[in-house]
């Protein structure tokens, strides 16, 4: 039995649980934006991992008959009030419910896509890229400072230079202009991430235990995400990527312990790639739809019949 | 130059200062390590990381990072958002520059560590029970059927109560008559509830690098558990860790983990240990202070 872990209203978790019904994969939907108050649990560990169940009003599972588990955790702008409860109240039970549901995923023994402590490098994007760098795929140059002339002299010594934040929070990425420029003396009150702007087209690869899909981008927009919101398109295709890069890619899902990463490359006209950024929780949804690349067949089949992949030890220091 | 990441009055911090102070050898202590006159520049390229973080000390001139804090900026004038995204970007940018330095850094954070910093003893769980070490039970639940089973349990091995602690606070309440178990059993209504057994007085032990550093009296079989404990702190690639032993229903096992230990906890003779230990580590003499006494040598 697959146990997801999931809003019912999250487009990703619709595709997840269609794909695993599609499949005749049976499954399990934990509704996150019902949980821990719609929900009975019982988790109890002694010597070895931990033993129990999980129970709806509708169906109980016991925690050695999960053979993989899928999750993607909600904000809480995606769950509803719980009545009766001032919305701080709520706030802390939910979060004692998220931390519980955690705590148990990270010592399950079947493959869970993904544990926490794996994609905890995404809240800090030098940090990840250093590790990038550290697996063989290349970075963009990149400076993070809190100097104005440093940043001054990155600017001119790659002449388009992007900047993004360093942490997860408002990650978007736009382009160092003349507004920009003009503030850069404000770094002295706190340092900023900037980037050689790397020409190219952008790539999506989703690692999928040891299957790759690599999705090329054309869009002229500088985060194709947000293409939208300056009036411009982003078009989609599968494409093949060299195998040294997909081995690249593999190891560096390896190395944060992801059983499912989303990827983000660049390929330069010369041919170079560039790795920018891992997703410990992909919204592959946007791929698939627009390629029709089978990521959630391939993510259903490593739940529910799970590759001998053994969980390492290195690059997440809690589980 | 060597960097503390911390408070001066941090009994920690201020011993090793005072060691390496009365070697000549210079210490900063930085509360917050990217505020003025703090100016970083971290680059990272084709010819790999470079990277300056005081503009009168090169970073291949710190010999060794003691953190001691995570950093934390003081949200008066901030609005809540912003404060949320500057903190966060300040911990993002100090965490790459920490694990770029070639230097000893202790303990030199991955993102797991630094992210989950005082993560409940259930963090650590799976890793403390691969290493070989006892664990108390632990009961996750919101069925009030399964929180009275526990208590009996625990009432068969001659333990009356259980604790309730919560994974999002660092408190726990003893659930000590049937008032407080009808008080969790409403709470169970709404979201489940962490119980572990009660434990009896607890033996402190402070791994510094490969040296288990005792407090007090050993109570039986805790010396061979070193083996163990050794094992754990190499496999968290923790080289400063405290470490919380008590005697449990079956025997004793393991009830807190700390990545940043406190030297007040520890007697005076041990925290001298613990002191040098750390010195050792950041200079590097690691064949002279950390060559443990004899397994089991009280401190």
């Amino acid at each position: 039995m697959i146990l997801v872990c999931g809003g019912l209203a999250d487009g990703v978790t619709e595709l997840v649980c269609s794909r695993l019904q599609d499949c005749g994969y049976p499954y399990r939907l934990l509704d996150l934006a019902r949980f821990p108050e719609n929900y009975r649990v019982a988790w109890r560990w002694t010597d070895s991992g931990p033993e129990g169940w999980i129970a709806a009003t509708d169906w109980r599972l016991d925690l050695d008959a999960i053979g993989g588990v899928y999750a993607r955790f909600l904000g809480p702008e995606d769950r509803p009030q719980m009545p009766g409860l001032d919305p701080a109240d709520a706030a802390a039970l939910r979060a004692e419910g998220d931390v519980s549901l955690m705590a148990l995923l990270e010592d399950l023994t079947c493959p869970v896509v993904n544990r926490i402590g794996g994609g905890l490098s995404n809240n800090s994007k030098p940090y990840q890229a250093l590790a990038i760098s550290r697996t063989g795929l290349s970075v963009p140059p990149t400076l993070v400072t809190s100097d104005p002339a440093a940043a001054r002299a990155f600017h001119a010594e790659h002449g388009e230079v992007i900047y993004k934040s360093a942490s997860g929070i408002r990650s978007i990425v736009r382009r160092l202009g003349p507004d920009q420029l003009a503030r850069l003396d404000l770094l002295c009150d706190g340092p900023a991430q900037f980037q050689a702007f790397v020409p190219g087209r952008n790539i999506r690869v989703h690692t999928v235990g040891e299957r790759v899909f690599a999705t090329r981008i054309e869009s002229e927009a500088v985060d194709y995400r947000y293409a939208h919101l300056d009036g411009l398109t982003a078009r989609l295709e599968p494409i093949a990527l060299p195998p040294t890069v997909d081995a690249a890619c593999l190891r560096l899902a390896h190395a944060f312990d992801l059983l499912f990463a989303g990827i983000d490359l660049k390929e330069t006209p010369e041919g170079e790639f560039f790795c920018f950024e891992v997703n410990p929780c992909p919204g592959f949804l946007y791929y698939e739809r627009h390629t029709g690349q089978p990521i959630s067949t391939a993510l259903a089949e490593l739940l529910h019949r799970p590759a001998p992949v053994v969980r390492r030890e290195a690059g997440n220091t809690m589980t | 130059m060597f960097l503390f990441l911390g408070h001066s009055e941090d009994p920690c911090c201020a011993g090793v200062f005072a060691r390496l102070e009365a070697r000549g050898l210079p210490v900063r202590v930085v509360a917050a390590p990217l505020a003025p006159p703090a100016q970083l520049t971290w680059r990272l390229d084709a010819a790999g990381l470079a990277s300056s973080l005081y503009p009168d000390v090169p970073d291949t001139a710190i010999a060794g990072v003691l953190v001691r804090d995570t950093g934390w900026l003081e949200p008066a004038g901030w609005d809540a958002a912003d404060h949320a995204y500057m903190q966060a970007e300040l911990r993002a940018v100090t965490l790459a520059w920490l694990a770029g330095l070639a230097c000893p850094v202790i303990n030199r954070p991955d993102a797991a560590l630094w992210y989950r910093a005082g993560a409940p003893l259930l963090a650590w769980r799976a890793l403390l029970r691969r290493s070989g070490l006892p664990l108390p039970e632990v009961v996750i639940t919101s069925d009030p059927a399964e929180a009275r089973a526990f208590r009996r349990r625990l009432a068969a091995g001659g333990v009356a109560g259980a604790v309730y602690a919560p994974l999002t606070e660092a408190a726990g309440f003893l659930l000590a008559d049937d008032d407080a178990w009808e008080r969790l059993a409403a709470l169970q209504e709404r979201a489940p509830v962490c119980l572990t057994e009660p434990h009896g007085a607890v033996t402190l032990a402070c791994i510094v690098g490969n040296a288990v550093i005792w407090d007090r009296a050993l109570p039986p079989g805790a010396v061979a558990l070193e083996p163990a404990l050794r094992r754990f702190a190499a496999a968290a690639r923790l080289d400063f860790v405290e470490i919380a032993l008590a005697p449990v229903r079956r025997g004793l096992a393991v009830v807190l983990v700390d990545t940043l230990p406190r030297l007040e906890h520890f007697a005076l003779p041990a925290r001298a240990r613990i002191l040098d230990a750390l010195v050792a580590l950041l200079t590097q003499e690691r064949e002279r202070a950390v060559a443990p006494a004899a397994p089991g040598v009280l401190s």
